[in-house]
């Protein structure tokens, strides 16, 4: 059995759990390199999972744990910061994809209930642990005249200073600490839209929002982030 | 100031105006007459030049941030777990009931810790 081709139903149903599982990382692994949920049509094997899941089959939830935790974990590590936490929240969306399986709507994609519970419950726990963290957004938001031209000009382009003046973990670094203080559904939207790849209209399904309240939240929260980066390079935020 | 009135002439589009227009251009779904505004614009507006470049450059580094890798530890914890928990569905029937009554969870979760109190090595 080559590790190489795709797995299916048919892989679960008479290979050992353990070598499955194996594969399904295999076939996980090498999907990494594509931005999320850019399937548009369920494969036929993650149709078969999902009814075996509804039947209670263990081994389907075993499976989709392999095809999913990995992406799932990035989202809930990236929005909440620490790996206790991400288990946390890892451990209850594929218990509640067990426990709820029924209530899954074959006409949605697996991965997009995935990515929904995913969030919601890594929302929520944000919800509880920062409530006074978060800045007020205006102080870094581009200002204009009456006129609608720039206030403070010129406006510097500071991109390449950024690389020349930080190391790339540096960067990473202050990025990091400027999304910690976006709004919990602002920093969801920019994890989905700029590190997941996600486009407005599936973040929009994902956190159950119109695309227009993700177009202008995900277009805030990057002006609040560009305004961090400009202030700490020592340019006008605005 | 005679730059800035020359700029007014040249485009129908303020600075303020092409700020709220950078997500739409960067992801092309601008209507055809508002890109060309928009690129007008660029031409001769340094300092939307520069306020496009940056914010790109946020985008850029966004997406840039590492991949958070699942610990191998943290994989093994959670699938220990799951199987712990599926098989108390199978091994306590309280827990059975619970699971259909309680829409939240909370009292087949409640149950599981209970149980787990009482026989932690099952």
């Amino acid at each position: 059995m080559s590790p190489c081709r795709s797995i299916t139903d048919h892989d679960y149903a008479t290979v050992g759990l353990r070598a499955a599982a194996q594969l399904a990382t295999v076939s996980a692994l090498s999907n990494t390199t594509e931005p999320a949920m850019r399937k548009r049509n369920p494969a036929p094997h993650e149709t078969d999972l999902v009814e075996r899941l509804k039947a209670g089959d263990e081994l389907a939830l075993e499976a989709i744990f392999h095809l999913y935790s990995k992406r799932l974990y990035s989202v809930a590590h990236r929005i909440l910061g620490t790996v206790a936490d991400s288990e946390e929240v890892i451990q209850d969306v594929f218990w509640t994809a067990f426990r709820k399986a029924k209530s899954f709507q074959g006409n949605a994609q697996l991965s997009t209930w995935l990515y929904r519970l995913t969030v919601n419950a890594a929302l929520g726990k944000l919800r509880r642990s920062k409530k006074d963290k978060e800045v007020d957004y205006e102080e870094y938001l581009p200002k204009f005249q009456e006129d609608g031209h720039h206030l403070v000009r010129p406006v510097v382009d500071w991109s390449d200073t950024l690389d020349e003046k930080y190391a790339t973990r540096e960067v990473q670094q202050l990025l990091a600490e400027a999304l910690n203080q976006l709004k919990p559904v602002d920093k969801s939207i920019v994890v989905l839209s700029d590190l997941e790849g996600m486009s407005d209209k599936e973040i929009a399904v994902t956190l159950g929002l119109t695309v227009s309240a993700v177009k202008t939240r995900l277009h805030r929260a990057r002006l609040f982030l560009r305004g961090k980066l400009a202030a700490q390079l020592g340019y006008s935020a605005t | 100031m005679a730059a800035r009135r020359r700029t007014q002439l040249l485009t129908n589009k303020t600075c303020k105006q092409m700020t709220d227009l950078v997500l739409d251009y960067l992801n092309d779904k601008l209507a055809p007459t508002t890109k060309r505004d928009f690129q007008r614009h660029l031409r001769i507006c340094p300092d939307c030049v520069n306020f496009l470049n940056t914010y790109k450059k946020t985008v850029a580094v966004t997406g840039s941030v590492a991949i958070d890798e699942i610990p191998q530890t943290v994989r093994n914890n959670i699938l220990t777990f799951l199987r712990k928990r599926i098989h108390r569905l199978g091994t306590y029937p309280l827990i059975v009931i619970t699971h259909f009554i309680s829409p939240s969870g909370i009292l087949d979760t409640f149950l599981t810790r209970c149980i787990d109190f009482i026989h932690p090595h099952v």
